[in-house]
């Protein structure tokens, strides 16, 4: 501690310091010339055999293209409003599979409860036909900011809002920034909080579970519907007393980020970023499946697949849940980040960047990314990429089937598992400071294209493709 | 952690050493130095964030939505 309070001191001396000297406000300037708009699109795609969905255990297939239009305005010589609306539609196989039987369906009601006549049928390791296969998120963020006379001192108020289908999400925030030492240093400070609430949908055995009580075998989705043990015989037994509806269905989390940049020379540039993070109310996912070690197994579906149900072979039967996941209703995060970027000449820049992350759920995790700017004419970049990243399992975390039913906290989830993963790409840019091609009154001022592939210890795949035009309103 | 404050003195340090002029910034403010994600990374991060545990300190969104799926 004592540590600490020297560093800070040292820091506030410096900045002291450094703004007696500064004298850079000569002319106002303003913040922003005119009204720009980017448009952005990007298409995700993801594979994998550990889906939380099913227990840890089944296809990740998800597919997720999303667009964004974010639009800035001058108000006057100071203010910048800026206004970012964003639409994200995603199919996902092991989302599909919280109501995971075909030709059939109770999941959270909604009117699909209507029953077929033929038996029932799932597997963890192909999409359902379930309404919950695909889903759109809607997002706006509002930001106003404002400069002072010299562009020394920058504060901003945020809010912003999102909803998709089971889940909304309200925040607002704020911060400060003031440059020192002739625009050499920036010190800032920025604080959020986000308000969610879920609108929980439970896997479809629970929720019946949870709507009839333990007569839930005769009625509802489950009446008529033949359950199997493990040696593929007809049975009455299954019972998944554990499992209970989530009564706290908000989630809060709540940030207070600290940032310090500072030019070290005419050719390179750092800066650091330092979070606090905490997080209160349902951090569970209420769909993600848990399946004990010390319970007996239960199938809908057909029995042949039984022998084989941990393998893709099984296209026909689903295994029923014991309970789902169970978190901490806290969690505390502090992640430290520093990026130094180089100009080694015209033609080429480097930009890194570092993140030591820890939680306390027992998580410690590295993220290393680099980044080489290549610059081929005035107008087009290419930048190949690569980042590293690697983290330690939560203490919560037990794969498929190996969580016993006297845990308190509990989860299958492979985002918790201890994993590394490497993730390389290339990106181009094109710039036209003339902004010569012109949609309406607009003049497009650049372009940007990444793309990357991502591939994670645990055999998840993905693949990102994103592009973003610039246009500045003439 | 140490190291980490180490850093942040080494940086305070220099920060009232010399300060480098507004007409010596051109390689500083070329558009590749800029020191935040790049517009087109913020996909990148969306994912990231979804797919691991640690998420902030990259001066980008540090709470909010799902991320579920």
């Amino acid at each position: 501690m004592k540590k600490y309070s020297i560093v800070i001191a040292i820091l506030i001396s410096c900045f002291s310091f450094a703004q007696d000297k500064d004298s850079t406000a000569t002319f106002k300037k303003r913040v922003l010339d005119a009204t720009e708009v980017d448009y952005l699109i990007s298409y995700y795609k993801q594979d994998g055999i550990h889906s939380a969905v099913s227990g840890g255990m089944g296809s990740e297939k998800l597919t997720d293209l999303a667009s964004n239009i974010v639009v800035s305005m001058p108000l006057n010589a100071d203010d910048i409003l800026t206004v970012d609306v964003g639409i994200s539609a995603y199919t996902s196989a092991s989302s599909s599979n919280i109501n995971p039987f075909n030709g059939s369906g109770a999941s959270g009601g909604g009117g699909d409860d209507d029953k077929n006549v033929t038996e029932p049928y799932g597997t963890p390791w192909l999409a359902s036909s379930g309404a919950s296969a695909e889903d759109q998120l809607v997002s706006i963020n509002a930001n106003y900011s404002h400069s002072s006379d010299s562009r020394n001192f920058i504060w901003n108020a945020d809010v912003s809002f999102s909803n998709e289908y089971d889940y909304t999400s309200i925040g607002f925030g704020g911060g400060i920034a003031k440059l020192f030492n002739e625009k050499n240093t920036e010190l800032s400070l920025k604080a959020n909080a986000y308000l969610d609430q879920w609108r929980p949908i439970y896997p479809t055995e629970l929720h019946e579970y949870s709507k009839y009580g333990s007569n839930f075998l005769n009625t509802g989705y489950f009446a008529g519907v033949t359950v199997y043990d493990e040696s593929a015989n007809s049975s009455t037994s299954y019972l998944p007393s554990k499992f209970e509806p989530w009564q706290t269905v908000n989630r809060n989390s709540y940030s207070l980020s600290f940032s310090f940049s500072q030019i070290l020379t005419k050719k390179l540039q750092a800066s650091l970023f330092f979070d606090v993070l905490q997080q209160e109310g349902m951090l569970s996912t209420p769909y993600h499946r848990i399946y004990f070690a010390d319970k007996p197994n239960y199938y809908i579906g057909q029995t042949q697949y039984i022998p084989v149900y941990e393998t893709a072979e099984n296209i026909g039967v689903y295994r029923l849940a014991d309970d789902v996941e169970r978190l901490p209703s806290t969690r505390f995060k502090i992640p430290i980040g520093i990026r130094f970027n180089y100009y080694v000449n015209e033609t080429l820049k480097v930009r890194t960047y570092y993140r030591y992350y820890s939680d306390d759920w027992g998580i410690t995790a590295h993220t290393a990314n680099i980044e080489v700017p290549f610059k081929l004419s005035d107008q087009f970049t290419v930048y190949p990429m690569y980042r590293y990243y690697t983290q330690t399992a939560s203490k919560y975390f037990a794969p498929f089937e190996t969580h016993l039913s006297t845990e308190e906290y509990y989860t299958s989830d492979y985002d918790l598992s201890k994993f590394s993963s490497n993730q390389y790409g290339l990106g181009a840019s094109y710039v036209d400071i003339f902004t010569k091609a012109h949609i309406w009154k607009f003049g497009l001022k650049n372009i940007d294209f990444r793309y990357n592939h991502y591939s994670r210890s645990d055999t998840l795949e993905a693949d990102i493709a994103s592009m973003a035009f610039k246009f500045i309103f003439q | 952690m140490n190291k980490v404050f180490g850093l942040l003195v080494v940086l305070a340090l220099l920060s009232s050493c010399t300060a480098v002029k507004e007409y010596e910034k051109e390689y500083i403010n070329d558009p590749e130095m800029k020191l935040a994600a790049k517009t087109t990374e913020r996909y990148d991060v969306t994912f990231q964030v979804y797919r691991e545990a640690a998420a902030g300190a990259n001066g980008g969104k540090t709470g909010g939505g799902c991320g579920c799926n």
